[in-house]
């Protein structure tokens, strides 16, 4: 890892790689998530699932401050990232976005070549080293090496939807984030893509935290590790009803909510 | 919520819905309609504004020159050719050929008559190697030579039968009589085309032409004097051999006069010509009604002769002619070989038309068969010394080529004016009325001009509208249409990107994009008054560049191009700035999450990702914002731009004028040819504005390919 001099430092007995605290997020006036409490356990897989609307997405945009970019956007509580509080007043929102990087729901390559996509954030985050080197094993890192070593010159826009995905999991791992949150990353592709990022998925958990936020809770039971359950109330705000490893909620879940959404009752 | 019973009671069903379908349709195809209407009436409009400003800008027109290039450069030979020592002029041709014969250095021209009266003592020169003969002169390989015509028109001769007869007998007769007189027979082609056109002319064959005689009643000729001999010959042999017993009167008065008193005054029934008719004469028959007819009678040649002692000269080539009679004074310094003996000419006198159809031969009767130097010298001949001092403090004449010199000859001599001019579809379905009009004025050349033309639009504005140009108004144009887009383009932009990214929508950042909004509605006269105000009156120390040490005196007082860019840059700002606004806004949140979520400063995701997207949509209103700015005229008006100036620009503190501003001057003019250089100058603007947009737009795609 790079031993860059960042206001986040590893904490003595950071146990988790992250850590939600009665985490509130409003939007204006009206409350999205309550009281979120969330320990995410270093490499692993953790699965953010519930029904639409029920602010696992908020969650996870308030884990790497995406939220900030909603002007009316505000947030209450803490996420703790190395034992510091990513929403102290001397933390700066763009060092946290490096370290904790994001995958969106449809591909977003920028407008630039392959080769570009993956260069870019390296530059802006002041890389030195060799960019060859760092856009190679970045591909490689993200399964894609082999299909476009070749064409790298070439528009990402060029490549198929898994592949642009791929490319955006590329992006994110070029500037070695400690955590990589996944916006239902599978959404906008076929099985035979989706398959593919699940399998790249176990790989990269080898090295980095992932948070994955989906609908498919096959796909929670098939790569997490560990299951948050979410649910929305009457107020429309959304909480956290059961966390646990993925085996014990899909198995045997202690809440009846849980239960009844995993069993296909409602949702 | 109410539950609806059955589905058949929401839904109409069967025939009722079809019929619902069909009207739904029918609904959509009535404002298709309505909406092709609307495209095809744009395109209509379009189309009806294009052509005619197209019909305006080409067309017939009546050229008047000054002075005739022919006469000017006739003038000008037969000047050089009288000037020359040891030359002797007579009209006598007999003088001539007398002193001619008497001495072994002389040589001379005059008809070939004269020399077949004097051949044991004289010898006629080949020239180019082609000696004076009939085959010769009829084939039109001798150089000197020319074809005698007799005109007549297809009435006069069915009106006269006796004019048919005579013309007929004329014809079979010409041969004979033309090698009589002394000139060469007509070639054996012309003669059979003669007779042709006799036929179908009178509709009578040559077997049934016997019907005509005995004939009787007047035949009139007038006309050009070389051809008088033949005729004179011809009428007497009519009424000797055809018995012919009526009256045949033949005067002299020239060619012209001829053309003259068969078309016009319509008082003669046949007029002899040493030439053909041009375009003017046929156009001043036409105009009378009068389908003129020619026949080739004969062909004349001028020899030119030495004595017979001469022993060293058979032929002379016409470059060698030249030499011989302008500017050589002995005989070596033409060829060499030959012997260093002092030239003596022999030359018909000035009013000779020998005279002027040897010079029209040898030494050719267009401006575009001279060298430099004889241009130069009719140049400085013809114009006042002050205008030839100005000239060459433009620029020496001894820098200026050969074509630049004849530019000069036509503008400031031959100085062609149009005194009259027709638009295209005159010009297309009119013809015959346009040569009548052109014909009644006296001197007057019709021309089918391209007002839009290279010249048009590399000369300078000029109060003659054969001369004046857009050249100065284009880079007056080019410059402020450039000020304007330096101006507003990074002003734009970064006041877009502001609004767009940074601005935290405040109370002052709302009050600003409001009066962007409102400002792009003020009409632009406004500008103009606030550029008046600021930039020439305020800043005009800037603008007209005494700040900078680098005022022109004549244009101190502010109303240069850089205050005309400047609120021209003004004008566009606000379209620029909406224009850019769009496009910033129509940048995806994703591209924009996608930079910050890996670790992107505001800034870097702006610069990186969101200007370049956005390019392309913010090159599209700067297209439009500066065609906006080419095409302004109010606002520069009041800014103070030039009415009338022929000094090409050349820095941001010129004096300018702008090719919107120039159109508007022309249209306001009286004239109708400055209705048609404006709609030529319109025509150059939209050439302009569409290459201007096709290399924005050019642009514009290669940016967008390059993502």
């Amino acid at each position: 890892m790079c031993a860059d001099q960042t206001s986040i430092q590893p904490a003595a007995n950071g146990n988790y790689a992250i850590e939600a605290r009665d985490l509130n997020v409003y939007y204006g006036a009206f409350r999205a998530v309550n009281d979120i409490n969330l320990q995410v356990e270093r490499q692993k897989i953790t699965a953010l699932i519930g029904p639409s609307g029920c602010g696992k997405s908020t969650v996870l945009r308030a884990f790497n401050r995406m939220n900030d970019l909603v002007p009316v956007a505000r947030t209450e509580g803490e996420v703790l990232f190395h034992g510091k509080n990513i929403y102290d007043a001397d933390v700066d929102a763009v060092e946290v976005r490096r370290r904790i990087g994001m995958v969106f729901q449809k591909p977003n390559p920028f407008p630039k070549s392959i080769y570009e996509n993956i260069a870019w954030g390296a530059k802006i985050n002041g890389f030195k080293g060799n960019m060859d080197q760092l856009v190679e094993e970045s591909l490689r890192g993200a399964a894609l090496w082999d299909e476009v070593k070749d064409k790298l010159k070439q528009s990402g826009y060029s490549l198929s939807g898994g592949q642009q995905q791929r490319l955006c999991i590329a992006r994110a791992i070029a500037v070695k984030p400690d955590i990589i949150l996944m916006d239902e990353p599978c959404s906008a592709l076929d099985p035979i893509a989706t398959l593919r990022i699940e399998e790249l998925m176990r790989e990269l958990v080898e090295r980095y935290t992932i948070i994955i936020v989906t609908h498919n809770m096959q796909q929670a039971s098939r790569v997490a590790d560990y299951t948050a359950f979410f649910m929305v109330d009457d107020s429309r705000t959304g909480f956290l009803v059961e966390y646990d490893e993925s085996d014990r909620i899909f198995t045997k879940p202690k809440d009846q909510r849980t239960e009844d959404y995993i069993t296909g009752r409602f949702g | 919520m109410a539950v609806n019973p059955r589905d058949n009671d929401v839904f109409p069903q069967g025939e009722t819905y079809t019929a619902f379908v069909r009207k739904r349709r029918r609904t959509g195809a009535f404002f298709r309609t309505l909406f092709l209407l609307a495209t095809i009436l744009a395109i209509v409009i379009l189309t009806v504004l294009v052509l005619d400003v197209a019909n305006n800008a080409f067309g017939y027109v009546a050229i008047q020159n000054r002075i005739d290039p022919e006469t000017l450069i006739d003038q000008y030979y037969k000047n050089q050719m009288l000037a020359m020592p040891r030359t002797l002029t007579s009209e006598e041709d007999e003088v001539l050929a007398e002193g001619i014969a008497a001495r072994p250095g002389a040589i001379g021209f005059f008809g070939y008559a004269y020399y077949q009266d004097n051949a044991d003592t004289l010898r006629a020169l080949a020239i180019d190697g082609v000696a004076p003969s009939a085959e010769a002169a009829s084939s039109g390989d001798y150089l000197l030579a020319r074809p005698l015509y007799i005109y007549t028109s297809q009435q006069l001769m069915k009106q006269g039968p006796q004019v048919a007869a005579f013309i007929a007998f004329y014809l079979d007769n010409a041969t004979a009589v033309a090698e009589d007189v002394g000139y060469f027979p007509a070639s054996a082609e012309d003669l059979a085309a003669g007779r042709d056109q006799w036929v179908r002319a009178t509709g009578l064959t040559a077997s049934t032409a016997s019907t005509l005689l005995p004939a009787s009643g007047a035949i009139r000729v007038a006309g050009s004097s070389t051809v008088q001999p033949i005729t004179r010959r011809i009428a007497e042999r009519f009424q000797t051999e055809a018995a012919f017993t009526g009256e045949i009167t033949i005067d002299g008065g020239g060619t012209l006069a001829g053309f003259e008193r068969l078309c016009r005054t319509r008082d003669i029934d046949i007029a002899d010509a040493s030439r053909a008719m041009e375009r003017p004469d046929i156009a001043r028959c036409n105009s009378n009604r009068v389908e003129p007819l020619a026949f080739t009678v004969g062909t004349d040649a001028i020899s030119v002769v030495t004595s017979q002692q001469n022993d060293f000269l058979t032929g002379a080539t016409r470059d060698q002619l030249r030499k011989i009679f302008i500017g050589a004074e002995r005989w070596s310094e033409v060829d060499p070989s030959w012997p260093d003996t002092p030239i003596l000419r022999f030359i018909p006198g000035a009013e000779s038309g020998t005279l002027d159809f040897f010079v029209a031969g040898v030494f050719g009767d267009s401006l575009d068969d001279l060298p430099r130097e004889d241009l130069l010298v009719i140049l400085t001949t013809n114009i006042s010394a002050g205008r030839l001092r100005a000239l060459n403090a433009e620029l020496a004449m001894e820098e200026r080529t050969r074509d630049e010199i004849q530019d000069l000859v036509v503008a400031e001599v031959v100085r062609p004016n149009i005194v009259e001019s027709w638009s295209f579809l005159e010009s297309m379905f009119q013809q015959e009325v346009i040569e009548a009009e052109v014909a009644s004025i006296p001197n007057a050349v019709m021309e089918f001009r391209s007002w839009l033309s290279w010249d048009f639009i590399t000369s300078p504005q000029s109060s003659n509208p054969a001369t004046a140009g857009v050249f100065t108004a284009i880079l007056g144009s080019l410059w402020v249409t450039l000020i304007a887009f330096l101006v507003s383009v990074p002003l734009g932009v970064g006041a877009a990107t502001y609004l767009e990214e940074f601005s935290k929508g405040s109370k002052i950042d709302g009050l600003i994009e409001t009066n962007i909004n409102n400002l792009a509605g003020v009409p632009s006269i406004i500008y103009g008054m606030l550029g008046l105000a600021v930039f020439v009156r305020f800043f005009g120390q800037i603008t007209s560049g005494i700040a900078f040490g680098m005022a022109d005196p004549s244009t101190a007082n502010g109303r240069t191009i850089l205050s005309a860019g400047f609120t021209l840059g003004l004008l566009i700002l606000p379209l620029v700035i909406i224009n850019a606004r769009e496009a910033i806004r129509a940048v995806p949140k994703a591209l924009r999450e996608g930079a910050y979520g890996l670790g992107a400063t505001k800034w870097q995701t702006v610069w990186s990702h969101v200007l370049p997207y956005s390019l392309p949509g913010i090159l599209t209103g700067v297209i439009l914002s500066v065609s906006r700015a080419f095409g302004e005229t109010a606002p520069l008006i009041v800014v103070g731009v030039s009415t009338f100036i022929v000094v090409n620009p050349d820095s941001p503190f010129a004096k300018f004028t702008t090719l919107p501003v120039q159109i508007y001057q022309w249209t306001s003019r009286p004239q109708e040819e400055f209705q048609r250089l404006a709609a030529a100058g319109i025509l150059v603007l939209l050439l302009l504005l569409l290459a201007v947009n096709a290399t924005a737009i050019i642009l514009r795609n290669r940016f967008s390919r390059r993502y």
